[in-house]
C-alpha cells in the first residue's frame, strides 16, 4: 500500500510505501536518540528519501495536449485568414488543418491547432486573437480540442 | 479533418447561441474532523479547512473556462451536514458556526455555501434539533449560507414532528428577512430522499460517505435541448425521445469533461456530473419552453405531465450512457421563479400549486422557488410538504419544497430576487386546514414496496 507523502521535500511530492516509513522513521530514532529536534529530523528524512528509491508524484497536468481548435465566423472581407493566422505564427503556433466555407457573405473558418511548442499558453493566444477579431469585426473562439472528443466521438 | 464542420459548430451554437454552460462546479469538503470542545477553536478550524481546499476554486473553474470555452455560471462549496460534527453545540454556537461559514465563503469568493442540514427522517438528536432552531436565525444574519434538512425517506416514512418544526422554521426565516422579500427561504430546502452528492445548491451538501474532499458538477442546458426540439418539428415521440437523448448525451460529456479536468487542477478526486437541465430566468433557458415546443399549449395544460416525465426520463438514459458518475439530482428542475415560462404561466392562471405539485412526482425534484401569501398558516405549509413527501417514499424518488411564504404579501403580488434567483408571482394556496391532520404529530411509517399498484 501506498500513501502520499506531501512535504516539501526540496519542493517535490514524493511517495512512500508504509514500510519505507517505517524504515525510515526506525533510522532516525537510532541516528538521534535524545538529541532530536525538528531540524534534525528533517535533515535525517531527506538524506533517507535520497538514498532509497522514492517515486515522484507528477504535479498535476490538466491540459493532456497542445490540440486546439480555433472557429471563426462573419462577415467575409478581405484579411481575414492573414490576420488569424498571422497571431498564430507570431506565437509559434503549429496549425495541422485548416478549412473554410462561404455561405453568402457570410465565412466560417475552422483551424486546428498545436500549440504545445508555443511560448504563449492558451488564454494569452485568446487575448491576442480577441484584438484581431474586434479591428476585424468577426468572431473567434480558440477551445482545447478535448471538449470536441468528449462531446462527438463515444 | 477530424471532425465534421458540422460538429464544430454545433458545439460552438451550443455555447454561445443557446446559453449551454455549466450550471456550478461544487466542492465538497468534509468537517468531520473540525469540532472542538472549544467553539473559538472550531471555528478557527473551520475557516481553515474551508480555505485550504477553497482558496483556489474560482481560479480553477475560471482557468478551464476559458481553456474550452464553456461558462462555469456558479463556483460553490458544500461541506459536511452541520449537524453531525457539530451534535455538541447549542443553538448560539450553531448562529456562530453559520457566521464563520459565512465568512469563509466571502474570503474564497463564492456566492453560496451549502450545508448547514441535518438529516431527521427518522428522529432527531439533541443537536440537529438545535440547528434546525437556529436556521431561522442563522439565515437571516448570514448572506451565503444555505441549509438543508431532510424530513423524510423511503426507508423511514416521514418524521411529521419535523415536518411540523420546519414549517414553523419557514414562516420565522421569512418574518425574519421580510425586508428582502423573505429572501431566507430561498436558501432553504426540506428535502424526501435527499441525495448526498447533489452539487446544486441550496439542497447541496457532502454526505457523510464522501471522501475527505471532492468535485461535484452539475449541468444546465435547457436551451440546447429546446432548440434541438424546435428544429427537429413535427415528428413522432419516440422519435422526439431521441433527439431529446442525443443532445443531452452531448452537453453530459461535455459537464464530465469540465468537472474532471477542475478537480484535476486541484488535485482530489472526481465525484459526480448531476445532469440536471436547471432552468435560468434567462430566455429561452427554460424547462417551461420545452414542455411547449413538446407540444402542450401553456405549462400546466393537460399533457404537461406525460411531457414532463418523458423529458425527465430521456434526460436520465442519455445522461448514463454518456458518463458513468452521474448522481445528485439528475433530471428537470421546475423551479417557479428561475424559469421565466412558469412565471408566465403561473401570471396567466394556468400553472396552479396543485399542478406543479402533480409534475413533481415525474420530474428531479419537487416544488422549488414557490412564493406563496405570507399569511399561509404554517399547519397548511406543513401540509404541503407532507404531500410533496408522501410523492417521494411512495415513489421511491428525491422530492422537496423550497416555499417562500412572503412575509406581508399576498395574491397579486411579487417577490423579486434579481440574478438567478429570479422573480415569482405569489401563488394561490387553497384556504382548507390541514392542522388536524399534521397536528397529530409522529411519524408516517415507511410505505409497502411490493402491491405497486
Amino acid at each position: 500500500m501506498f500513501i502520499s507523502y506531501f512535504g516539501k521535500l526540496k519542493g517535490k511530492k514524493v511517495k512512500l510505501s508504509e514500510s519505507e516509513i517505517r524504515a525510515i522513521a526506525m533510522q532516525a530514532i537510532n541516528e538521534l536518540g535524545d538529541n532530536a529536534n525538528p531540524e534534525l529530523v528533517k535533515e535525517v528524512v531527506e538524506k533517507a528519501i535520497k538514498n532509497s528509491e522514492y517515486v515522484p508524484i507528477p504535479e498535476t497536468q490538466s491540459q493532456t495536449t497542445g490540440r486546439v481548435i480555433l472557429t471563426s465566423f462573419g462577415l467575409n472581407h478581405p484579411g481575414i485568414v492573414s490576420n488569424v493566422t498571422k497571431v498564430l505564427s507570431d506565437a509559434n503556433c503549429d496549425i495541422t488543418d485548416l478549412s473554410q466555407k462561404l455561405m453568402g457573405d457570410f465565412y466560417t473558418m475552422i483551424i486546428m491547432l498545436d500549440i504545445s511548442n508555443s511560448p504563449k499558453d492558451l488564454s494569452e493566444i485568446q487575448n491576442d486573437l480577441n484584438v484581431v477579431a474586434e479591428k476585424m469585426k468577426i468572431k473567434v473562439y480558440l477551445q482545447h480540442e478535448d471538449l470536441f472528443r468528449f462531446m462527438h466521438r463515444v | 479533418m477530424q471532425y465534421d464542420f458540422e460538429e464544430i459548430l454545433e458545439t460552438i451554437k451550443m455555447t454561445e447561441i443557446e446559453h449551454f454552460d455549466i450550471r456550478t462546479v461544487t466542492l465538497g469538503i468534509s468537517l468531520r474532523d473540525c469540532v472542538d470542545r472549544n467553539i473559538e477553536v472550531t471555528k478557527q478550524k473551520i475557516y481553515d479547512k474551508i480555505l485550504k481546499y477553497g482558496k483556489n476554486h474560482v481560479k480553477y473553474a475560471s482557468q478551464i473556462e476559458r481553456q474550452y470555452g464553456i461558462k462555469i455560471a456558479n463556483k460553490r462549496v458544500s461541506i459536511t451536514p452541520a449537524s453531525i460534527p457539530f451534535d455538541s453545540f447549542k443553538l448560539d454556537e450553531f448562529v456562530e458556526v453559520a457566521r464563520v461559514l459565512d465568512k469563509a465563503a466571502a474570503e474564497i469568493g463564492i456566492d453560496y455555501l451549502a450545508g448547514y442540514s441535518a438529516l431527521v427522517q427518522k428522529g432527531m438528536t439533541n443537536g440537529e434539533r438545535e440547528l434546525i432552531k437556529s436556521i431561522p436565525i442563522a439565515l437571516s444574519e448570514t448572506q451565503r449560507v444555505c441549509s438543508s434538512i431532510n424530513v423524510a425517506s423511503t426507508k423511514a416514512g416521514i418524521n411529521m414532528d419535523a415536518v411540523l418544526m420546519m414549517s414553523d422554521v419557514i414562516k420565522e426565516t421569512a418574518e425574519r428577512t421580510k425586508d428582502k422579500d423573505s429572501i431566507g427561504c430561498a436558501k432553504l430546502v426540506v428535502f424526501c430522499n435527499v441525495p448526498e452528492d447533489n452539487p446544486f445548491v441550496a439542497g447541496a451538501f457532502h454526505g457523510v460517505s464522501e471522501p475527505e474532499v471532492v468535485l461535484n458538477v452539475g449541468i444546465s442546458g435547457p436551451g440546447v435541448v429546446l432548440d434541438a426540439i424546435k428544429s427537429a418539428g413535427k415528428i413522432d415521440l419516440q422519435q422526439l425521445a431521441e433527439v431529446i437523448k442525443k443532445t443531452v448525451f452531448k452537453i453530459t460529456r461535455a459537464g464530465e469533461l469540465i468537472g474532471r479536468e477542475v478537480a484535476s487542477k486541484h488535485g482530489i478526486p472526481f465525484g459526480i456530473v448531476d445532469i440536471s437541465l436547471a432552468p435560468t430566468p434567462a430566455p429561452g433557458d427554460s424547462i417551461g419552453d420545452i414542455l411547449k415546443a413538446m407540444g402542450v399549449e401553456d405549462v400546466g395544460a393537460p399533457g404537461t405531465t406525460a411531457a414532463l416525465a418523458m423529458l425527465n426520463d430521456s434526460v436520465k438514459k442519455a445522461g448514463l450512457m454518456a458518463s458513468s458518475s452521474v448522481g445528485g439530482m439528475s433530471g428537470a428542475f421546475i423551479p417557479v421563479s428561475e424559469d421565466q415560462a412558469m412565471i408566465d404561466a403561473v401570471e396567466r392562471g394556468n400553472l396552479s400549486l396543485e399542478k406543479l405539485e402533480a409534475m413533481t412526482s415525474v420530474c428531479s425534484v419537487g416544488l422549488d422557488m414557490i412564493a406563496i401569501p405570507g399569511d399561509t398558516p404554517s399547519t397548511t405549509i406543513a401540509g404541503i410538504i407532507a404531500d410533496e413527501c408522501a410523492i417521494g417514499i411512495i415513489n421511491d424518488k428525491t422530492t422537496s419544497a423550497r416555499l417562500i411564504p412572503a412575509y406581508g404579501k399576498k395574491l397579486g403580488d411579487y417577490i423579486d430576487y434579481g440574478g438567478l434567483l429570479g422573480k415569482a408571482p405569489i401563488m394561490d394556496v387553497r384556504n382548507l386546514s390541514s392542522n388536524n391532520f399534521v397536528g397529530r404529530g409522529g411519524r408516517i411509517p415507511a410505505p409497502v414496496r411490493s402491491l405497486t399498484n
